[in-house]
């Protein structure tokens, strides 16, 4: 199999490897798995309660590398973000932004997943807040 | 008398190519004339005029892949019309193919599934599509407890490597390897026993007759795609944990 550059980058220098509490109310946690090979991928985002933008990201993967790349790639991408924007990231942009070939998608699904998985354990945290009262909204 | 040239474009499939008598669709030889057919839309099942049952006699399915092996041999094709060179090579891998895929449970079983119409590489992906679509978080296809234990442990695993490299070793960590193994392998064979129940249930039902839109036969198989789906994960498991275990240290 071989990798393109960017995922070897990816893979080589992982964006925000780590860990964010839990338990706290501004985190939020996705842990998703991909049957297909049966890795897994923790992605845990923290939000700002006034602005609802996600300040930081972190991630863990353990899968093959472009399950790494595209989990370190949407911790990358989903910072800066509003949760509502961040929900609009869809694996496609993953596959096309790493290359990855027809047999790695599974990967990138795995990532956009794992975010939304984060995003909807931060909104049940906020449910009956005015924030979490937002609908999700629902891009194609 | 001339050779007969076979042209596949004309050929009917139940017509032998070389004798013009009714063969049987999916012979690989005629009945008649014993010469080489065309190969035949056909699935690995098939191809070894199997009915699509997941009990499969290994013993018999071994001798009838070596008598295959032989029969359909390039070798046995040198001095043939070129067709049947074509053939005999064509159906040499695609023998290969259906008795490497058959001999084994779990690529016999998935390769069963997609007959039946199940994507297993792709569930995850349209299932994303589904909730991104409706704004719905995914229903992931395995319980949340599994992925949590699934995670702690390949937590554990990265923790162990990393004193081993350090030249430490941790005690505990060990201990807790060992444990997990045990309870891992334990999981996968009791998913193993799972499996062997539910072909003998999907047997049933083929043996039953039904077609492919009955309801007893799709829920045979969903049950086989969602036992598949978690055995997946234990089974990385297994083979992390065991990896980790036997690694110098
Ligand atoms: S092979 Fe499993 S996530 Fe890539």
């Amino acid at each position: 199999m071989a990798y393109s550059n960017k995922v070897i980058d990816h893979y080589n220098n992982p964006r925000n490897v780590g860990t964010l509490d839990k338990g706290s109310n501004d985190v939020g946690t996705g842990l998703v798995g991909a049957p297909e090979c049966g890795d897994v991928m923790r992605l845990q985002i923290r939000v700002n309660p006034d602005t609802q933008v996600i300040e930081e990201a972190k991630f863990k993967t353990f899968g093959c590398g472009s399950a790494i790349a595209s989990s370190s790639l949407a911790t990358e991408w989903v910072k800066g973000k509003t949760v509502n924007e961040a929900l609009t990231i869809k694996n496609t942009d993953i596959v096309k932004e790493l290359s990855l070939p027809p047999v790695k998608i599974h990967c990138s699904v795995l990532a956009e997943d794992a975010i939304r998985a984060a995003i909807g354990d931060w909104k049940k945290k906020h449910a009956g807040s005015e924030a979490a009262a937002e609908p999700v909204q629902a891009k194609a | 008398m001339h050779p007969v040239v076979p042209n596949p474009e004309t050929l009917s499939a139940v017509t032998c190519w070389s004798c013009l008598k009714e063969i049987d669709k999916a012979a690989h030889f005629c009945a008649h004339c014993t010469k080489l057919q065309p190969p035949a839309d056909s699935d690995y099942f098939s191809f070894f005029g199997l009915q699509r049952r997941l009990n499969i006699d290994l013993k018999s399915l071994e001798q009838e892949f070596y008598r295959l092996s032989r029969k359909l041999h390039p070798d046995v094709y040198a001095r043939a019309t070129e067709h049947e060179q074509q053939w005999s090579t064509q159906k040499s891998s695609l023998l290969n193919d259906a008795y490497r895929t058959l001999r084994d449970p779990i690529a016999r079983t998935e390769y069963l599934l997609e007959l039946e119409g199940v994507k297993l590489e792709e569930q995850s992906r349209s299932a994303t599509d589904e909730a991104r679509a409706q704004g719905k978080e995914k229903q992931q296809v395995v319980p949340p407890d599994l992925l949590e234990e699934v995670f702690e442990l390949n937590m554990q695993l990265e923790e162990m490597r990393m004193s081993k490299k350090l030249g430490e070793r941790d005690e505990q960590v060990a201990k807790d390897l060992e444990a997990a193994k045990v309870r891992f392998e334990q999981t996968l064979a009791g998913s193993n026993t799972d499996l062997q129940k539910l072909w003998q249930e999907w047997d049933q039902v083929i043996a039953g007759g039904a077609d492919a839109a009955d309801p007893q036969r799709i829920a045979v198989r969903d049950k086989m795609v969602a036992l598949l789906n978690r055995r997946s994960y234990v089974r990385n498991l297994v083979r992390d944990v065991n990896e980790a275990l036997t690694a110098d240290v």
